[in-house]
């Protein structure tokens, strides 16, 4: 226990000081509030849109995208890596391609995928998609061919069925490299999310962005960006957490 | 019973083939406890894989007569390869999971093969927890869990030290004797090879091929008395021996 305290200590410790910055700065340095809002106005505007209702919707819509697009990319990262894996002639063929269609800016290619895909869910999806792709399928495959050849030697004296192989021993063994890439897709997908919502739509936390800037709502972006921020350290306590739960086994021993 | 005919095997090819196994019959009984030894590079870790499928032969076959069981053979390596984020319950219940056991059943089995090689107390422990020798007895287990008739070791204690060797040896001897199983073990170790075998088969280097085979006719079940045997030491200095000129 005495092991995780300590980053939350740190944390906060940072924390306050960047809030007892901004409040100096705000406050009794005189900065115009229509540059720099103090801490206390953007914290009244956020409880009061949270009592009204109007902030909980767009929080819950960014971070469903996140998810949705982290999930799916994640899934379809890690099995065409497996089978990249398991077809050598597939990555012969297909992995110089991927790699140079890999370093193409994809935020460059927002506005073609909304072109394809509309202004809806999908556009939004597919953008936060391809950005985790990527990451999780790199991840994945420098874990599978990273598995101990003694682990496929243990996989064919028990006979294993193909999906046996896959799901008790394939799949493991790589899961240290596939969480590599997912915690680097996760970072993606929040940018890929807020990046969509300031492209177009009238939902999230990127809209808000979009909507305060053009109203000269200062505290409010203030707010959407503290949100965003909080957000993504969020999903990486999240990831840290399932990490050290069920990838301990792949860490050297503590003792 | 385990019928070898005319087996061999040759890596690489054209100019770089390295002939790691020459043809080899031999014809090994149910319930023998065969020591294979030799050099490096004799074949005889080729042979057991051979053996276990776990490479196609250049030529020739190795029929098991085991019934058509889905897994006819328990294979220990030279390091335990347990997997890693199991617990070592976990890894030796592994090929029962994988077959459609029973839970229950499965745990009972657990329970006991634990007891058998000594890990009591340890059921929960991740393999990174243990030492190698306790890694390697919870391999054991794990070859031993659905029972196979047959039992192939490759070099299984060449990576823990002296003592535990010891102990894994008179407790790898018990095993044979109350499973009536078929086993096969390489090893590096004239003693272990001598002390364990009921056969020695001595394999010899460049190309591999099989050079001798001695009958050990020493009484079961083996033990420190063993050791003292003046049959034991005598096969021992001659096991010796033919090593040394195979390496000179």
């Amino acid at each position: 226990m005495k092991g995780r305290i300590k980053p939350v200590l740190e944390y906060s410790a940072a924390l306050l000081v960047l809030l007892a910055a901004w409040w100096y700065v705000s406050g009794p340095m005189g900065m115009p509030a229509y540059l720099l809002p103090s801490p206390a106005s953007v914290a009244e505007l956020l409880w009061s849109m949270l009592m009204n209702g109007k902030l909980l919707p767009h929080l819950a819509f960014t971070m469903q995208n996140i998810v949705i697009g982290l999930v799916v990319g994640s899934v379809f990262g890690v099995l065409l890596a497996y089978a990249f894996f398991k077809t050598p002639a597939l990555s012969d063929y297909l992995e110089g391609p991927l790699v140079v269609i890999q370093t193409a800016p994809k935020i460059a290619l927002a506005p073609l995928i909304i072109i394809w895909f509309g202004l809806g869910l999908t556009a939004k999806i597919v953008l936060i998609f391809s950005l985790v792709f990527f990451p999780v399928f790199a991840g994945a495959l420098a874990g599978f061919r990273s598995i101990d050849s003694r682990l496929h030697d243990l996989a064919q004296l028990m006979n294993l069925s193909r999906f046996q192989r896959f799901l008790r021993i394939d799949l493991p063994a790589a899961l240290p490299g596939i969480f590599v890439g997912v915690k680097i897709g996760a970072i993606q997908a929040l940018v890929g999310a807020i990046l969509a919502e300031w492209m177009s739509g009238s939902d999230g936390l990127g809209y808000l962005m979009t909507f305060a800037t053009a109203t000269y709502k200062t505290p409010l972006l203030f707010g959407a960006v503290l949100l965003t921020a909080f957000l993504g350290l969020a999903m990486h306590a999240i990831l840290n957490e399932i990490e050290a739960r069920f990838l301990s086994w792949s860490t050297p021993n503590e003792h | 019973m385990i019928k070898i005919e005319q087996l061999s095997k040759i890596y690489g090819q054209g100019d770089d083939q390295v002939v790691a196994l020459e043809p080899l019959d031999q014809q090994i009984n149910a319930g023998e406890f065969v020591s294979i030894i030799g050099p490096s590079g004799c074949g005889k870790s080729t042979l057991l894989r051979l053996i276990a499928s776990l490479e196609d032969p250049t030529s020739g076959s190795v029929t098991l007569e085991t019934a058509n069981l889905k897994r006819p053979v328990g294979f220990v390596f030279q390091d335990a390869v347990l997997l890693p984020w199991k617990t070592v319950a976990e890894n030796i219940r592994f090929p029962l999971d994988t077959t459609g056991v029973s839970r229950k059943q499965a745990n009972e089995k657990v329970a006991e093969l634990v007891e058998l090689v000594g890990l009591k107390g340890f059921e929960k422990s991740l393999p990174k927890q243990l030492s190698g020798g306790m890694r390697q007895r919870a391999a054991i287990a794990r070859a031993l869990a659905d029972d196979p008739p047959i039992l192939l070791m490759d070099e299984p204690f060449s990576a823990v030290d002296l003592l535990t060797r010891e102990t894994l040896n008179d407790e790898l001897s018990r095993i044979w004797q109350k499973t009536g199983k078929t086993i096969l073990l390489v090893t590096h170790s004239v003693e272990e090879a001598a002390y364990l075998g009921s056969r020695v088969m001595v394999m010899s280097p460049r190309p591999g091929r099989l050079k001798a085979t001695y009958d050990v006719d020493l009484a079961q079940p083996r033990g420190e008395q063993t050791k003292r045997d003046p049959k034991f030491l005598d096969l021992v200095s001659e096991l010796r021996t033919l090593m040394r000129e195979m390496t000179s």
